[in-house]
């Protein structure tokens, strides 16, 4: 074959050992500074960043340094009339923004600060006549938002509110050749659609119409010889698969068919010593997107100073049995 | 969020960056609260417009915006003409595609370009569709515009044959070219409802020009379609047991079985299991005398494993095979090469090439270590299902698996009947709960694995005799449930080796399971 695989060399000195008090730094003064201009620009999906900050920071321990009050509040505040929810003051609703919402409430036990029955009502006005999931009253249609729509009705012990039958129809209808899933039916695999997808099928009891020898083997081929995983073919590695991939095999059953020593190397290689918090590869800026991913691949992979992290959800365990929700797995 | 390489700088050079950033961060700030101060006035207007034009070039993905965008046009279309209706939106196309080329991976913004064609009273999609030529031709792997392609080529009609004449053109050109076979896929059912018997070299590479999307090709042929069918695999009575087991190929939905009774010695009884979701059904006739009885499909004739091959087909996959030897030749390490040899080897004659597949598996583990957990688990897959079909040719009640390096169980849905099992020195590290189908089980031989958990065994009705010396079971409260389960009628001659690391119990070498049944302390 002879042809390069596109990949990353981790450096002889890259970090080898994980640093979760820099990470709890990083993410306790994230976003104090308001004049930053990452933060500043990344106003668009506030809601979610916060989420990402917040359950990072619970699974190792260090939720109490964030401001649950003014996060709180803040939520409150981007429940729109329609029910949906935004991810920031002055932002349009949206299914992804809803979910992280709600999320982030269940965290911190305060479903009940929103109209909960209202974000029943919009999550369900969002589900087409073939099952599928807007994202917004303006009709993008995406298996994320198939995942979104039932992980938050989920969270509110509401899943039956939906078209079920159809609503899984429509994901399976995303079914490829190779085992994964896309966007829409016809789209190219990708593990983060994947994600989504199983994280439904197991929501929403299916899992057993997954084919799960095929898949695990295209997820499994993920892993390149960095150790680092990434989301589809020919493309680099990044740490965020490291959630994607990793917990879609969990789901299915299959994460003893990747080297979980070559991977904790490559994740713990993408931490930075000096800033503290998680790049998508070695070398590169850190942001709490990668922080969480990082962070919560290393908790599926045993890691004993992180809490243990619910595949499906994102979360931590402690938090979903509190809720009551026990999503299948397969074994 | 992604891409960005850290790099280190003077201090002046901090500075410099620091003011610049001050100075991109005040303009953002003080356009993006203009925009909401207008919207919130509820103003729909050409500056609305300008202003939003200004964000999305450089922030395509503030999907706020692309709403106000759409709101205002929706505006501006009430107050216009036909052809000037048609201009506002080939004009917001242009826009769109100077966005795209700053971001070509926005899904705002493809999303609005899709939006702003079901607003166009007249799509030119031959240019939509040569937008997505030029833009694969840049990134042939950005699945935002293959979707968008595929919503073009539905609306104008492009034919799929035209489709696979471009999938070729690019597939020749470029070696990343996942997408484009993925695309193939979608493609070839169209115009192929009933696929061919040669069909294999119309939806595969050669193993030499694209060895990874062969053996997907090749996998998908074999394991997905191998899907076994859906039907009763096996009916089983048992006049003593009064008890009727019933085998499914694949999971389903509990049903309550009528009562009635078959314990009467003297008379005859036909019975017929329905699954009625599907319409098919199984007959078991259970004859005066005997104890017990069953109805099963022997192996061959269900094509359990595999799909039924034509002369045509099997030739073909003859032939793909002469060609991947040829090629291993050459290049010995070559995974992609090794993997689907062994998936044709089962596709043409599973028993016939065992001992090539288990050799070819080996150096598939040195080859690619880091996922030889998934070559010993899909080896195990393949030895179960050889044993299975040599079931065929002696015994159906006895099963044996020794020494075979299994690392998982499957098909336990086969094994209904299976009276006697022996997995001894393996490297089994559970008895999965679906082991509960093995209703008839009397016997269990598992010595010599690395077996954790019981969980399988709570449900079996029939097993008398145990044997796991040699294991790593954990002693907890979970197998002291077991052990007293009122369903397991274990007789003095049963076996545990229990070598603990629980924190319940210090450590053991082996017990008779009947002191454990006098509720001795452990």
């Amino acid at each position: 074959m002879g042809t390069q695989v596109k990949d990353v060399i981790i450096k002889p000195d890259a970090p080898n050992t994980l640093l979760l008090d820099k990470h709890a730094d990083y993410i306790a003064a994230y976003g104090s500074k308001k004049d930053d201009y990452e933060y500043t620009l990344s106003e668009y999906l506030r809601m979610s960043g916060i989420y990402w900050g917040l359950t990072v920071m619970d699974l190792m321990g260090q939720l109490s340094r964030m401001n649950r009050e003014e996060i709180i509040e803040f939520i409150k505040s981007c429940q729109h009339d329609c029910g949906g929810i935004s991810a920031s003051i002055g932002h349009d609703p949206h299914l992804l923004y809803t979910l992280s919402a709600v999320q982030i409430l269940s965290l911190y036990d305060s479903i009940n600060v929103i109209d909960v029955e209202k974000v029943v009502d919009y999550v369900k006005g969002l589900q087409q006549e073939d099952g599928s999931f807007a994202g917004d009253k303006w009709g993008e249609i995406d298996t994320r938002f198939s995942f979104c729509a039932v992980a938050t009705l989920a969270l509110l012990g509401k899943l039956d509110e939906i078209n079920m039958d159809k609503a899984v129809e429509f994901v399976l209808s995303c079914m490829n050749f190779d085992g994964g899933f896309g966007c829409r039916p016809d789209s190219e695999s990708h593990a983060g659609q994947i994600y989504c997808c199983t994280g439904f099928l197991s929501i929403t009891g299916q899992l057993h119409k997954v084919n799960a020898d095929l898949l695990g083997w295209w997820l499994c081929e993920r892993q390149l010889p960095s150790g680092g995983l990434n989301g589809r073919p020919e493309k680099l590695p990044d740490v965020c698969y490291s959630w994607w991939v990793l917990a879609s095999l969990k789901i299915i059953g299959r994460i003893h068919w990747i080297d979980k020593a070559k991977l904790r190397s490559f994740i713990l290689a993408c931490q930075d010593e000096e800033t503290g918090g998680f790049a998508d590869r070695p070398g590169d800026m850190v942001d709490p997107f990668h922080t969480l991913f990082g962070v919560a691949g290393l908790s599926l992979l045993g890691d004993e100073q992180i809490k243990p992290v619910n595949p499906v959800f994102c979360m931590p365990e402690d938090v979903l049995q509190r809720v009551g929700l026990q999503p299948d797995l397969l074994s | 969020m992604h891409g960005r390489v850290k790099v280190k700088s003077t201090a002046q050079q901090e500075e410099e960056k620091r003011k610049e950033r001050e100075k991109k961060l005040k303009a953002f700030v003080s356009a993006r609260d203009a925009v909401l101060r207008k919207r919130s006035a509820g103003e729909h207007d050409e500056e609305a417009l300008q202003l939003t034009q200004q964000l999305l070039s450089s922030n395509p993905d503030f999907a706020t915006l692309w709403n106000y965008r759409r709101e205002v046009l929706l505006q501006l279309e009430t107050s216009r003409e036909k052809d000037e209706v048609q201009k506002l939106y080939e004009s917001e196309l242009h826009f769109i595609e100077a966005c795209l080329k700053v971001n070509p991976k926005s899904y705002g913004c493809w999303h609005h370009r899709s939006w702003v064609n079901t607003r166009l009273p007249q799509p030119d999609w031959t240019r939509e569709l040569g937008l997505c030529d030029r833009c694969l031709s840049l990134d042939e792997r950005n699945f935002h515009c293959w979707d968008y392609r595929r919503v073009v080529v539905k609306e104008s009609g492009v034919s799929v044959e035209q489709e696979l004449q471009f999938t070729d053109r690019l597939i020749g050109s470029n070696f990343s070219n996942y997408s484009s076979w993925h695309y193939r896929s979608t493609l070839l059912p169209q115009l192929h409802p009933q696929p061919a018997p040669d069909s294999a070299s119309n939806t595969s590479p050669s193993p030499t020009a694209s060895p990874q999307i062969h053996s997907h090709r090749v996998c998908e042929e074999q394991l997905l379609k191998a899907e076994r069918e859906e039907m009763i695999s096996c009916v089983y009575v048992s006049r003593e047991r009064e008890r009727v087991s019933v085998a499914f190929s694949k999971p389903v939905h509990l049903c309550d079985l009528p009562p009635g009774s078959v314990s009467d010695i003297s008379n005859e009884h036909n019975l017929t299991v329905h699954w009625t979701e599907k319409y098919t059904h199984r007959d078991c006739a259970l004859y005066t005398g005997c104890a017990e009885s069953w109805c099963r499909d022997s192996a061959t004739d269900q094509e359990l494993f595999r799909s039924e091959l034509s002369v045509e087909k099997s030739s073909v996959l003859q032939a793909e095979l002469q060609s991947c030897n040829q090629l291993l030749e050459l290049e010995p390490q070559n995974k992609w090469c090794l993997l689907t040899i062994i998936l044709l080897m089962r596709a043409l004659d599973p028993l016939g090439h065992e001992k090539e597949t288990l050799a070819h598996f080996q150096t598939l583990k040195e080859v690619d270590p880091m996922r030889s957990s998934y070559y010993s688990d899909l080896c195990s897959k393949f030895l179960i299902e050889n044993t299975i079909l040599k079931m065929e040719y002696a015994e159906v009640r006895v099963f044996s698996l020794s020494n075979k390096n299994l690392t998982t169980l499957c098909h336990l849905d086969q094994l209904l009947l299976v009276t006697h099992i022996n997995l001894s020195s393996n490297q089994l590290l559970r008895l999965p709960p679906q082991f509960a189908m093995l209703q008839c089980l009397e016997v269990l031989e598992a010595d010599d694995n690395a077996i954790e958990s019981l969980e399988g065994l709570y449900h079996l009705p029939k097993l008398e005799e145990v044997s796991l010396r040699n294991n790593r079971i954990l002693f907890s409260k979970q197998s002291k449930c077991f052990i007293r389960n009122p369903f397991s009628a274990f007789r003095a001659s049963a076996w545990f080796d229990l070598v603990s690391r629980s924190q319940y119990s210090s450590l053991i070498n082996s017990y008779r399971l009947c002191r454990i049944m006098e509720g001795q302390q452990i």
